[in-house]
Parts: structure tokens; C-alpha cells; sequence
């Protein structure tokens, strides 16, 4: 895994917006990131019935920027094509990690560009009747072919996050394959992120 | 006077077309007797085909014979207009102005065809052996034939006894195992005609998937017989009877292993009595009846599917009077019933369709050069909404070498027994299929028990009864005969649609879609057509068309235009909205279309030899980006074009040798065009006697 910076047209752009406004002088930068090749295998048992889905979830933190195994230092986690976040209640499957913060999630169609505020009464948290990202084709982030069996991130939805210590991001996933060739493995999140580090901000602006 | 405005009008539009065809007059006189063709489709009276007002176009046996066509999807596919797409089930239907097979009336000698199993009728049920002319109507023609003539009919007349016997024996043979065997015979002796015709088809079918568990086609063997009596009662008074029986085992395959076979039968019986009370009175009274009946037979019973059936059944009793009142005034009326019971394995119920109906046409001309036709149909209705379909076609002749034609007509489509009564679930894939008549009973039920959760689209949505599809088509056609040699025809048209039916997810259970049939798009095909036909010389003939189509949905456009729709570049790349010039428009409708035929004749041999060459541009099968639509993000199937060509030896006249290759250059593609094996040699063989 690793991450390319767009902090540099981002920062410029801030340090400018910053430069025009003088009240805010000690705001921080949004962080703008891609992630490529975030691995999240599952395992999978089909001999019982119906199959058990299993595996340790890959949890990422916003504020970081990485992956990371803490178990309350984490905003959203990944396991096959679930992500769950941290926050709600147990959904019910197999090792999910324990809640510990207050993340919630949203998806939205539009444009990643165009999220620039988010809808705080849109959130929901992950429950037992299931993750705050649906599971299931056409439900929730992806759409599954059946004939070729490639998952495909649905084009113009975002997913927009409150992260457990109640910072927001959004995130466009844009691909489920290693270095987005699905002729690859799957299992594997590239996706572009923004990161509002200021508390309290509930645009990505700057 | 509204007449006469009209005639104006229409003469101020055409003044400046006249004048450029006046430069280009040259009065060919040309001793060559041209024979008037008749036809009978259009306003089911015998019609000279070059004064009709309306698109049509006739298929003569001649055309049958020099390609060695042997069933009607062979030689569909060659004409003007026509294409013919494999549909689901790995049967073939036609594509007419950009309308797809399900809103195409098939007729044999006016009769319709019944037995849709999944909506689209399977041209190649019908062999071509006893056929005089195939006859197409374009453009919505309820006005005169109801249900389903929304985009056209295709109506195939069988040839009447000639006097004398006569007997043909006919033998094709074509690469991947095709077997086409036909006999006929026919005698006619003053009052008493009779023809008979047998046919036997068979083929081992092929596979362009390998790797798949199931051949593309498996092996079939099918079996037609045709029979037509004409007695003659008086001088006034005429009875004819048809009868077709049909009959199909088609094996039924999974991982090389012979699971069982489907077996179709078919019956179609006709009763006809024509009486003609005076020069100008006559009568035309019609009984016929017809049951399609398809059944999976599997060897073991336990198999999912092992006793699935599709048994139509249609009963159709009709009278129509005809009255000449004057020459070139024809009024006809006509009145009849339509019963329909249908008995199906996943169906909630077997239903009843009882529709009686009653039409009017006026074909009349006003004045020396404009020719009308009027009419309109009503059919009512047990299950759904009564439905008038009017039309009104026009021909004006400007000078003698060119004319102006056009048409209006509405046509529909009746919710067929599927979208009604369906209840269908596939549980190897995890989906239900519900006809709209099937919501009531069987969602507040899957609610209660807990099986989906939530609803999609609300009950309320299902109050109305679901509405008959319906299409308003206007055809406008310009045509000019610079010479007798060549023939240009201009066609442009249009056709809205409105009330279509498709599936949508009503609501999702456990991972399983509930899928229902509703009223929902609105969509047009509109374009135009040209049409070239140039005989070079006594022996050597061409002709050309070309057709332009956009066929798109109304809702997809506005989606398209107020931004709504995203899509990827390409894989991996952020999603952007897209505008409406990256809409392509429906699946399955290429752009543009054409064909380019040549015909040679040489007397002495004799021998006759002809290439044909068909071409479709690009066109999608798949939303394979998901976002609903077709756009150009999406995979096209590759533009192609086919090339058969065919040669005939004529020995004495009565017997025939044919040699040809249909698809030359072996063009394929195995996983969008199951219909096309690839390059296939043939020998025909056909005596008389």
C-alpha cells in the first residue's frame, strides 16, 4: 500500500484561500490522498450453508492517512467488499472489530469534486440490520456482474464519513483490483479520499 | 375543401422537387412489360405495390430461389429494413425501424402466429417451401390487424394451385450438419385445387463457446407440413382451407451430457368461404384456429424444470364485407373475436384474453393523382383498456416519374400473458420475475413473512390495470423513376411509443431482486431510409439501402441532458457525469444499416449468380458500466458485414443445382452473435415433375 500526495496543489491553494482570511490562521489543510492497492482479503467457506465469511477486517484511519491495526484508532475497515465503520453496533457477521468511536457513513451520487459539504442528518451508523454501507450489488457501492463476476465500483457515488472522533472525509472508490486491471486479484481498494482535519468543519474546502 | 387544401399544400412542397426532377427527365421507352405486383397486406385487398401510400415491400419466390433460402429467418435478414438479432433462448426474431421482434405481427396468409414464450416468435419455425410472396408492412398497422402491428407485419402468402399436377423435390445440404429435405405437390382440377407441401429440417447444431457448459445451439430436428384446399362452390363462391402442422425435439444439454429434449408442437388450421354478391359486393368470412405447445422433457424428473410448458391456444372467427363503390373507391368493414387461453408452468393463473374488435377502411383516390387510405380499428377487451388505432396514408403522384407518399397510423401491444400473470423464480441465479397482475397476491405475502424488506416501488404504483403499449408512427417517402431502370426510394420515419413494458426491481429479499413488469419508458426510433434499385441491363441487376436510426429512450435523454448520468473514462479512472452526446441510445440498434445486392442472369447457360453483402455498425448489448444506460463508455459489439454469395445451374428448366457460401469471410463473435456459425457451404438440390 502506498500513498500519492496531492498535498501540493491543495496546500497552495488553501495557503491562498488562508492568505484572504485572517480569522482563521491556525486552520489546517484538507488532505486530499489516493490509496492504491489497500489489501482486504476475506476467506470463505462454501462447504457450509450458507457460506461463512471470515478474516481479520483492514482498518484505516483518516487522520493518519494509513492502515493500522489499533483497535480505537480507526475510522472505517474493510474486509471482501464490506466496510464497516467505527461506530453504531455489531452488525452481526463474522470478526467484525469492536465500535469504539462515533464514525458514521453516507452515500451520495454526484461528482467526488462536488461533495463539498456534508449532511449531518444523513449518517447513519452501522446496526444490526446491517453495515451503514449496504452489502449487495446496486445497494451500496459496487454493482456485481454476474456473468464476468467483476466487481465494479458504481460510478458517481461517494461515500461520505464522519470519522470516530467526529472529523469528516469523503471517498470515491474507484477500483476493487490490484492496480485497477481487473484481469488482477481483487480484494484489493484504490480509492481517492478528502480528509477535513479541523474540527468541527463540515466542508472539504480547505 | 379540407381536401382540396391539403392537395395544395401539397403541391406548393413538392413544386421545387418537380422542377429539379424535370431537368433530369429522360423518357426512356423501354418495350419491356413490367408485371404490377399485388399486395395483400397492406389493406387486405389486392393492391398494386407502386401506388400503395404506405412503406411495404415484397419478398417474391424468385428472391427465395436464387439465394436458396429454406427458412424465413434466411432470407429476412437480406432485406431492406430487416434485420434478424438472436433473442433469448436461442431463437431469432427481426428488427424493423429500429422496432424489435415483439411488436411485429407474423401472419401466415393473413393469419397471426401465436406462441411467445419470452416475447419474441421464432422466425425459423417457418420453412419457405409453399411460399408465393413474403409480404412487409412498416410502420404501426393496428388500424387493419390489432394486437402486436405496432412496429409491422410480416405476412407470408402461400401460393395458390396452379392447373395441372405438379410435384418438387428439394434437398439442401449446408456445413455444420443441416439437412433440409421439402416435397410438394400440387393439382388442380377445375373447381378443386389442393397443395401439400412437407418439410424436414435438421441440424447438430454447433458451439462458438467451447469453454461454456452448453453448445450455442443444440442439436434439433423439426418438421413442418402444410396443406391447402380451394374448392370452388359457384362462380361467386369460394372455400379454402389451410391446415400447418409443426413439430420440434431439440435436445436439451448441460456439460456435454444429453439432459432431455424440448418438444414443440404447433397446429394452425384455417377456414376461409369468400362470397361475391355483385361486382361491387363481396364477402370474406374466416375461421381459424391455432395451439403452440412446447414442453421440457427431461430424462430424469427430479432436474428443476422437468415439467416446464408454455400451451397457447387462439381462436379467431372474422367477417369482412368489401364494397366497390366506384373504381378506386374500396370500402371494407370487418368484425371478429379474438379468444386466447394460455396454460403455463409458473404462471399464477391460466389466463383468458376475450377480445372482440371491429374495423373501417376507405381506400379511395381524389382527383388523377392522390391516392388515400383511411381506416381504423377498435378492439375491446377483457383484461385491459379498449384501444382505437387510426390511420391515414397518402400518395401523391407529381409527374411519372416521381411521387410523394405519407402515413400516420397508431399501433399497440396488448400486456401479454407473461407481463400479467408471471411468477417466476430462479433459484440457481437468486431472482423472481412477477407479472404485474401478480403484485397484489404475492408482495404483501413475501412482506408479511419476512422474505424482503423493503419496497422499492410502492403498492399504490399497481391501483391501475397495466396499459397496453402503443405507437404513433409517421412514415414520409419521396419516390422517383428517373429511368425504368432505376428506382429510388427516400423513406423517412418516426415512431413514439409510449407505455413500454419492463422489468424493474419492486423490492429485494436475502439477497435476491424481485423483478416486476411495468408501464415505464417512452422511447422513439426515428431515421430514414434509401433504397436503390438500378438494373444495369437485361441480365445484371443491383440494388443498395442504406438506413439511418436513432432509437433512444425519452427519460434517458432528459437524464442525459440535465446531467444525471455518470460513467468512467475507463476503468479505474474518477467517475464524471456525462451529457447526452455520450448517450447512445436503446441496446441492440446499430446506427446505421445497409446492404448491397447484385444479381446476374445468364441466358444461355442458364445460370444465375449473386453476391450479398449485409453491414450493421456498432451497437451495445450491456449496460456494462452500470449506470442504467448505453452510453459510450459502455462495450459495443463490432461493426460487421456478411458476404454470401450463391450460384444456380438450371437443367431443362425443371431442375436446379445451387451452390453458395452464406458468410464468406467466416466473420464471428461468439459471445454477442449466437446466430451466426460462421462461413457455411451449401448444395441445393431441387427436381420438378
Amino acid at each position: 500500500m502506498k500513498t500519492i500526495n496531492h498535498f501540493l496543489p491543495v496546500t497552495l491553494l488553501c495557503a491562498f484561500l488562508i492568505s484572504c482570511n485572517k480569522d482563521d490562521d491556525n486552520s489546517l489543510p484538507v488532505e486530499a490522498n489516493t490509496v492504491t492497492n489497500l489489501h482486504a482479503p476475506q476467506t470463505s467457506n462454501y462447504a457450509s450453508n450458507p457460506p461463512t465469511i471470515g478474516g481479520d477486517f483492514i482498518k484505516f484511519d483518516f487522520s493518519q492517512g494509513e492502515v493500522t491495526t489499533s483497535a480505537t484508532d480507526w475510522d472505517i475497515a474493510f474486509r471482501g467488499t464490506t466496510i464497516l465503520v467505527n461506530g453504531g453496533t455489531a452488525t452481526g457477521i463474522a470478526e467484525e472489530p469492536p465500535r469504539t468511536g462515533n464514525a458514521a457513513a453516507y452515500l451520495i451520487e454526484a461528482v467526488f469534486s462536488e461533495v463539498t459539504q456534508i449532511t449531518a442528518s444523513q449518517f447513519i451508523q452501522d446496526a444490526s440490520s446491517g453495515p451503514a454501507i449496504r452489502t449487495g450489488s446496486g445497494n451500496g457501492w459496487y454493482t456485481y456482474d454476474r456473468t464476468t463476476h467483476i466487481i465494479s465500483p458504481a460510478a458517481g457515488k461517494v461515500i461520505v464519513f464522519r470519522t470516530a472522533d467526529d472529523h469528516y472525509a469523503k471517498v470515491e472508490i474507484l477500483s476493487y483490483y490490484h492496480d485497477s486491471d481487473t484481469n488482477n486479484d481483487g480484494q484489493y481498494y484504490t480509492f481517492n479520499y478528502t480528509y477535513q482535519p479541523n474540527e468541527g468543519v463540515t466542508n472539504f474546502e480547505k | 375543401m379540407i381536401i382540396n387544401k391539403i392537395k395544395h399544400f401539397i403541391c406548393l412542397l413538392l413544386t421545387s422537387i418537380g422542377l429539379f426532377a424535370l431537368q433530369g427527365q429522360e423518357k426512356e421507352k423501354v418495350t419491356e412489360q413490367q408485371l404490377e405486383e399485388i399486395i395483400i397486406s397492406a389493406t387486405r385487398t389486392e393492391r398494386s405495390l407502386s401506388s400503395l401510400p404506405l412503406p411495404a415491400q415484397i419478398i417474391a419466390s424468385q428472391q427465395l430461389l436464387v439465394v436458396n433460402a429454406v427458412r424465413l429467418g434466411e432470407i429476412l435478414n437480406e432485406q431492406t429494413g430487416l434485420i434478424t438479432v438472436p433473442d433469448y433462448g436461442g431463437v431469432e426474431g427481426v428488427q424493423l425501424q429500429g422496432m424489435d421482434s415483439q411488436y411485429i405481427l407474423f401472419l401466415i396468409d393473413g393469419m397471426p402466429l401465436v406462441g411467445r414464450s419470452a416475447g419474441t416468435l421464432d422466425i425459423n419455425r417457418l420453412s419457405l417451401g409453399n411460399v408465393k410472396q413474403i409480404e412487409v408492412v412498416k410502420g404501426p398497422s393496428s388500424s387493419l390487424y390489432g394486437n402486436e402491428a405496432l412496429g409491422g407485419v410480416v405476412n407470408i402468402i402461400t401460393a395458390p394451385p396452379k392447373e395441372g399436377f405438379q410435384g418438387e423435390v428439394n434437398y439442401r445440404y449446408a456445413r455444420i450438419d443441416q439437412h433440409n429435405i421439402s416435397t410438394q405437390i400440387q393439382a388442380q382440377k377445375k373447381k378443386f385445387g389442393l397443395t401439400a407441401f412437407f418439410n424436414r429440417f435438421s441440424s447438430k447444431g454447433y458451439d462458438l463457446l467451447p469453454e461454456t457448459n452448453e453448445p450455442t445451439i443444440t442439436p434439433f430436428i423439426n418438421t413442418s407440413l402444410f396443406s391447402r384446399l380451394d374448392y370452388a362452390l359457384t362462380d361467386r363462391s369460394t372455400i379454402k382451407i389451410t391446415a400447418r402442422l409443426y413439430n420440434e425435439s431439440q435436445e436439451i444439454q448441460t456439460s456435454g451430457s444429453v439432459l432431455g429434449e424440448q418438444i414443440s408442437n404447433e397446429w394452425n388450421l384455417g377456414g376461409q368461404f369468400n362470397h361475391q354478391f355483385s361486382n361491387r359486393w363481396a364477402l370474406f368470412s374466416t375461421l381459424y384456429g391455432t395451439r403452440y405447445y412446447v414442453k421440457d422433457h427431461l430424462y430424469e424428473t427430479s432436474q428443476t424444470g422437468a415439467s416446464r410448458f408454455f400451451d397457447q391456444r387462439f381462436i379467431r372467427p372474422e367477417l369482412r364485407l368489401v364494397f366497390n363503390a366506384k373504381e378506386n373507391q374500396i370500402f371494407s368493414v370487418g368484425l371478429g373475436h379474438t379468444y386466447e387461453y394460455l396454460e403455463r408452468t409458473s404462471f399464477i393463473v391460466n389466463p383468458t384474453f376475450n377480445s372482440p374488435y371491429f374495423f373501417f377502411q376507405l381506400e379511395d383516390q381524389w382527383g388523377e393523382k392522390c391516392q388515400v387510405i383511411a381506416g381504423f380499428r377498435y378492439d375491446d377487451h377483457s383484461e385491459y383498456q379498449a384501444q382505437f388505432s387510426p390511420k391515414f396514408a397518402l400518395r401523391y403522384r407529381l409527374n411519372d416519374n416521381m411521387a410523394l407518399r405519407a402515413s400516420m397510423g397508431y399501433g399497440f401491444k396488448a400486456p401479454d400473458f407473461r407481463q400479467l400473470y408471471f411468477d417466476f423464480n430462479n433459484s440457481s441465479v437468486g431472482y423472481t420475475v412477477l407479472g404485474y397482475n401478480a403484485v397484489n397476491s404475492r408482495i404483501p405475502s413475501l412482506l408479511e413473512s419476512g422474505e424482503v424488506d423493503q419496497l422499492k416501488i410502492p403498492l399504490e404504483t399497481f391501483a391501475q390495470p397495466l396499459k397496453a403499449e402503443s405507437s404513433l408512427g409517421i412514415n414520409i417517402g419521396w419516390e422517383f423513376n428517373p429511368t425504368n431502370r432505376l428506382k429510388i426510394l427516400v423513406n423517412g420515419f418516426r415512431n413514439d411509443i409510449k407505455n413500454l413494458i419492463d422489468t424493474r426491481v419492486v423490492a429485494q429479499g436475502n439477497d435476491q431482486n424481485i423483478f416486476i413488469y411495468l408501464n415505464i419508458d417512452a422511447v422513439y426510433t426515428q431515421g430514414f431510409e434509401l433504397d436503390i434499385n438500378y438494373k444495369i441491363s437485361d441480365h445484371f441487376r443491383f440494388s443498395g439501402w442504406y438506413q439511418l436510426l436513432y432509437a433512444k429512450d425519452k427519460t434517458a435523454v432528459q437524464e442525459f441532458k440535465s446531467r444525471q448520468v455518470f460513467a468512467r473514462p475507463a476503468i479505474g479512472a474518477p467517475a464524471q457525469r456525462i451529457g447526452k452526446e455520450a448517450y447512445f441510445g436503446l441496446f441492440n440498434r446499430s446506427r446505421h444499416m445497409a446492404n448491397l445486392k447484385l444479381y446476374y442472369q445468364y441466358p444461355r447457360a442458364p445460370i444465375d449468380a449473386n453476391l450479398r453483402i449485409t453491414y450493421r455498425s456498432r451497437y451495445g448489448l450491456f449496460d456494462s458500466n452500470d449506470n442504467d444506460h448505453l452510453d459510450q463508455y459502455d462495450d459495443f459489439v463490432s461493426p460487421y458485414a456478411l458476404w454470401n454469395v450463391a450460384i444456380n445451374k438450371h437443367l431443362k428448366a425443371q431442375h436446379k443445382l445451387g451452390l453458395g457460401i452464406n458468410n464468406v469471410f467466416n466473420y464471428t463473435d461468439p459471445s454477442n452473435i449466437t446466430n451466426l456459425p460462421g462461413r457455411i457451404f451449401y448444395l441445393n438440390l431441387s427436381a420438378k415433375f
